[in-house]
């Protein structure tokens, strides 16, 4: 009985702090669409990213026929990953790149204050429209690679699918939230830290095969970028001996998601209120 | 030569300030060098398997391209749309246009003052770089050396030019983060500075061709390496410098016809 009544608060807590979420973002929102020029442009620019980038991926590959085994579809698969993650990262979880900034100015205080868990008011404290953009294009190039899988498209495979894809889009907000604590210790008024381990996903680009064992521990163990494009890939395309790992992606994504918010709260604590 | 001195002590300042925020540079630079270690891997990857040359260039040749790529792609960072957009936004240009200074000059020494720092800096991280992958090809001979620091100065002022002349957007929006994008985006690929331009196919590299971009990365880069025969090298150098007088002009004509359209803001 008492077990039933806590996971019905739980629940009714989870709703409400989805709620709050996304009135928050929708107000984000707003304040963007104030400024429809810059809205077109940054949908632009993101698309234009795409395209140069599945450019140079073709161009290689019209010299050679694979990558350490790997073909053009496959990488564009893990390419349209990276993208579509980082999509999902910028339209509805923006707000961790605010954190260094509102920590610097001791601005944080105003999220300490209100009623709302501070992680939800930091995720939903920001909206980057170029993440629609990335979203789009890497959808397409998700959706033509995905029509060059020989695999029969069974509702389980394709259960799992829509299950790598929440999971890697999780690793990756899980890896921004992680960093941007960083603010509570090294005080600078920019992305410092979650700016450097972002770039990291630059490796995630290509089959990890490609790199020495240490750069391969980096982007399987340390920061797990290889979850985001690698792994799921290697299970959608059933590549041997990596496609099993594919399976674990979603239990690194939960355990990703724990850590960015244990970290965060320990980071919480430490919390000075500079400037005031 | 008075006249110059103001601009060199706006280019002093200008240095200054990267050292006050030199760890936040130094993360920067390392961000970057993430990138063109994946870079090493694919080529290497790519080259191991295929021996010989491919597009013209051998193992070595390739990592000396990525290198001079990285090291001019390193230069000028500190000068962005969003730096001059910003300015413009904010009506600090205000103070500019109450200045007995010439605008584009002032920008100008503002760009090129942490250059050296950034050169010096950039230098040492492709060495590094360079000597964990094995080496790369050296410069093909000293007149070709020479030819290179040209056109890679060239290069330099070839991306201030361009930089500015997109800056000038920020009169008309204030979306400046997307047209920044948009702008390396289109530069990454038509620069040479993701793949060399003779790997496109003869549609893209037309177009390549046509545009300021090349004169960024893939002229100074194959003038290194030799690449390109004596009266080819010295047509490429010349259009490199062609297009840095055509788009510095450019500029200050936006700049003339903007400054009629600004409001400041708060002003």
């Amino acid at each position: 009985m008492a077990v039933k009544v806590a996971i019905a608060t739980r629940l009714r807590r989870a709703r409400w702090l989805t709620y709050i979420y996304f009135r928050c973002l929708g107000q984000q929102m707003k304040a963007i669409l104030a400024y429809e020029a810059d809205f077109v442009i940054l949908l632009i620019s993101a698309g234009l990213v795409q395209i140069t980038g599945f450019l140079f991926i073709w161009t290689v590959f019209q010299r050679i026929p694979d990558i350490n085994g790997w073909t053009f579809w496959q990488v564009v698969m893990m390419y349209s990953l990276i993208f579509i993650t980082e999509g999902v990262g910028s339209l509805f979880f923006e707000g961790t790149w605010r954190v260094s900034r509102l920590v610097y100015n001791g601005n944080f205080d105003q999220i300490l204050v209100r009623p709302v868990s501070p992680i939800v008011q930091v995720l939903a404290g920001a909206v980057g429209f170029n993440g629609l953009g990335n979203i789009v294009t890497g959808g397409a190039l998700l959706a033509i690679s995905l029509g060059n899988v020989p695999a029969q498209w069974t509702p389980g495979r394709l259960l799992m699918l829509v299950i790598l894809i929440i999971s890697a889009a999780t690793i990756r907000v899980a890896i921004n939230l992680a960093t941007s604590a960083c603010a509570f210790w090294i005080k600078t008024p920019w992305s410092m830290v979650p700016m450097f381990v972002h770039q990291l996903g630059e490796f995630a680009k290509y089959p990890i095969t490609i790199y020495s064992m240490a750069v391969q521990a980096m982007v399987v163990v340390a920061i797990p970028f290889a979850f985001v494009s690698f792994f799921p890939t290697a299970y959608l395309f059933n590549m041997e001996s990596w496609s099993a790992i594919g399976l674990l992606t979603p239990l690194v994504a939960v355990y990703c998601m724990f850590m960015a918010v244990w970290i965060f709260r320990v980071g919480l604590r430490r919390y000075e209120s500079t400037g005031h | 030569m008075r006249g110059l001195n103001k601009y060199f002590s706006i280019a002093k300042a200008s240095l200054e300030v990267i050292f006050v925020y030199r760890a936040g540079f130094a993360f920067n630079m390392i961000g970057t060098v993430f990138y063109v270690v994946a870079m090493f891997y694919l080529w290497q990857t790519i080259f191991l398997g295929k021996p010989g040359a491919l597009g013209g260039f051998t193992w070595p040749e390739m990592k000396a391209y990525l290198i001079v790529a990285f090291i001019l792609n390193s230069t000028m960072t500190w000068f962005d749309e969003w730096t001059m957009g910003s300015d413009i936004r904010e009506g600090r240009v205000a103070t500019d246009l109450a200045r007995p200074i010439d605008f584009q000059l002032k920008r100008f020494a503002e760009a090129i003052g942490p250059v050296p720092f950034e050169l010096v800096s950039a230098l040492g991280i492709g060495a590094v770089v360079a000597v964990v992958f094995g080496g790369i090809a050296l410069p093909a001979d000293p007149v070709h050396l020479a030819l290179f620091i040209v056109s890679a100065a060239l290069a330099t002022l070839l991306k201030f030019a361009i930089i500015y002349c997109v800056s000038m957007v920020a009169f008309w929006t204030t979306g400046m983060e997307g047209v920044q994008n948009a702008r390396m985006a289109v530069q990454n690929i038509f620069s040479g500075a993701l793949i060399p331009l003779v790997f496109f196919p003869e549609w893209l590299r037309g177009f390549a061709s046509v545009l300021p971009f090349q004169g960024m990365i893939s002229t100074p880069a194959l003038t290194y390496l030799g690449a390109m025969d004596g009266p080819t090298t010295a047509f490429m150098i010349g259009t490199q410098a062609v297009w840095v007088v055509g788009l510095m002009l450019f500029g200050r004509l936006l700049w003339r016809s903007a400054i009629k359209a600004v409001t400041i803001n708060g002003g």
